[in-house]
């Protein structure tokens, strides 16, 4: 029986060291990608609405609460600050993804105890945003 | 806009090489640079650095994950302790004002100044406690030969308290609160030092992006001020990593320890004055 969860474990531990390795690279890369291209074009097309920005941000005179559909459909359509928008939202969405990841892998291996921890972080990440809207 | 741009590109740069040269992160570096140097808001520099910490954890994880220096598992079960103090931290810091953050800040970097000159010995436990046991907290570290040594996991429910508590931290004050957890796991938890600051490393994703994602959905990150940072920070943080291997940690903590303590007495003087 205790072979057998040794086993088990270090399958996981094995899968776990081979893909959050890649996973976090691809989603960072991609982020990197995204928000180096905002800021290309907003140094290119909107210079003057960036300096707003950053003026605005020294005033604290700002929110940036743009529906994130509306936000993805401007970041699609070659907006700077949407796709900066976006470019931020995708990096944050790094560990979602990560421990999404560790979730599925645990229901797949049946490892319960570890299912209940991934699940407590996943539900308090969308807590958070959730908590974020409202306040 | 390119002065601007470039400036923020290179205080980002520099937090974050400083960060890793340190052990200690871009966000207890970036917090007081862009609030110092840029004069930017407590709370815009908070939703910046913790976007930032998102992506330095990132990007230093994949070798200790890779390399196996990392527990994954026991990272996975304080991440349900970092994360609940980090989501309450970052809805706290909507609503305490920003003069008791400037001071929680100045303390935290007198922490983390503490945490860098202490002695470091690591104390192994061959037999952990049974509910680590039974969550199968266990792994190996090479010993000074490079012979495996194992080592368990005691305390798990006092660290956990110490991770509610530096989550709480880091939503409030945009810090991974990567001092916090590395003497959680090293002082209650018997953890091996390196292990422990592979772990933490990796939390710190979990535990920043909880933060974050409070900021962003609520609307206070600035994109003009985030991006340039989380760009200029994961750079520097790389490079501050590929330098750490051949620079005199030492000298350098020592130095670091001096800037910590000066930026705690000029953060806490600006939150006493009102500046």
């Amino acid at each position: 029986m205790e072979e057998l969860t040794l086993d088990k474990s270090s399958d996981e531990d094995r899968i776990l060291r081979i893909w959050t390795p890649i996973l976090l690279r691809t989603i960072l890369i991609a982020a990197s990608i995204i928000l180096l291209t905002g800021l290309f074009l907003m140094l290119t097309s909107a210079p003057g609405f960036y300096v707003e920005r950053y003026h605005a941000a020294q005033q604290a005179n700002f929110v940036e609460r743009e529906p994130f559909i509306t936000m993805i459909w401007m970041a699609a359509h070659g907006y700077p600050h949407a796709l900066l928008t976006v470019g931020l939202f995708v990096l944050t969405l790094v560990p979602l993804a990560r421990v999404a990841f560790c979730f599925l892998l645990f229901i797949k291996k049946s490892d319960y105890a570890y299912v209940g921890f991934t699940a407590y972080v996943l539900v308090g990440l969308i807590v958070g945003v959730l908590l974020g809207r409202i306040g | 806009m390119l002065e601007i741009l470039g400036g923020l590109l290179a205080l980002a740069f520099g937090a974050g090489m400083v960060g890793a040269l340190s052990g200690l992160g871009g966000g207890v570096f970036i917090v007081p640079a862009l609030m110092i140097v840029a004069h930017m808001p407590m709370a815009v520099a908070v939703g910046a650095s913790l976007v930032s910490v998102v992506a330095t954890s990132a990007g230093a994880s994949v070798a200790f994950v890779r390399d196996g220096w990392t527990n994954l598992k026991l990272a996975m079960v304080l991440e349900c302790a970092t994360v609940t103090g980090a989501v309450a931290g970052a809805v706290l810091a909507g609503l305490i004002p920003a003069v008791v953050l400037e001071i929680l800040f100045a303390l935290m970097m007198l922490q983390s100044a503490f945490f860098s000159v202490r002695k470091q010995d690591d104390e192994l436990i061959a037999h952990g406690d049974s509910i680590a046991r039974r969550l199968d907290l266990v792994g190996e570290v090479p010993d000074q030969t490079g012979k495996p040594v194992h080592y368990e996991i005691v305390n798990l429910i006092s660290g956990s308290s110490l991770m509610v508590v530096a989550g709480l931290m880091s939503g409030m004050l945009g810090i991974g609160s990567g001092a916090l957890k590395v003497m959680a796991m090293d002082y209650f938890m018997h953890v091996p030092l390196k292990v422990s600051s592979a772990t933490s490393n990796f939390m710190i994703g979990v535990t920043a992006g909880a933060g974050a994602l409070v900021f962003l959905a609520r609307g206070d990150v600035s994109t003009a001020v985030a991006a340039p940072v989380a760009l200029g920070v994961t750079i520097g943080a790389l490079v501050g990593s590929r330098i750490l291997p051949n620079a005199n940690v030492r000298i350098l903590r020592m130095i670091f320890v001096v800037i910590l303590v000066l930026i705690a007495i000029e953060m806490g003087w600006r939150a006493l004055n009102g500046i």
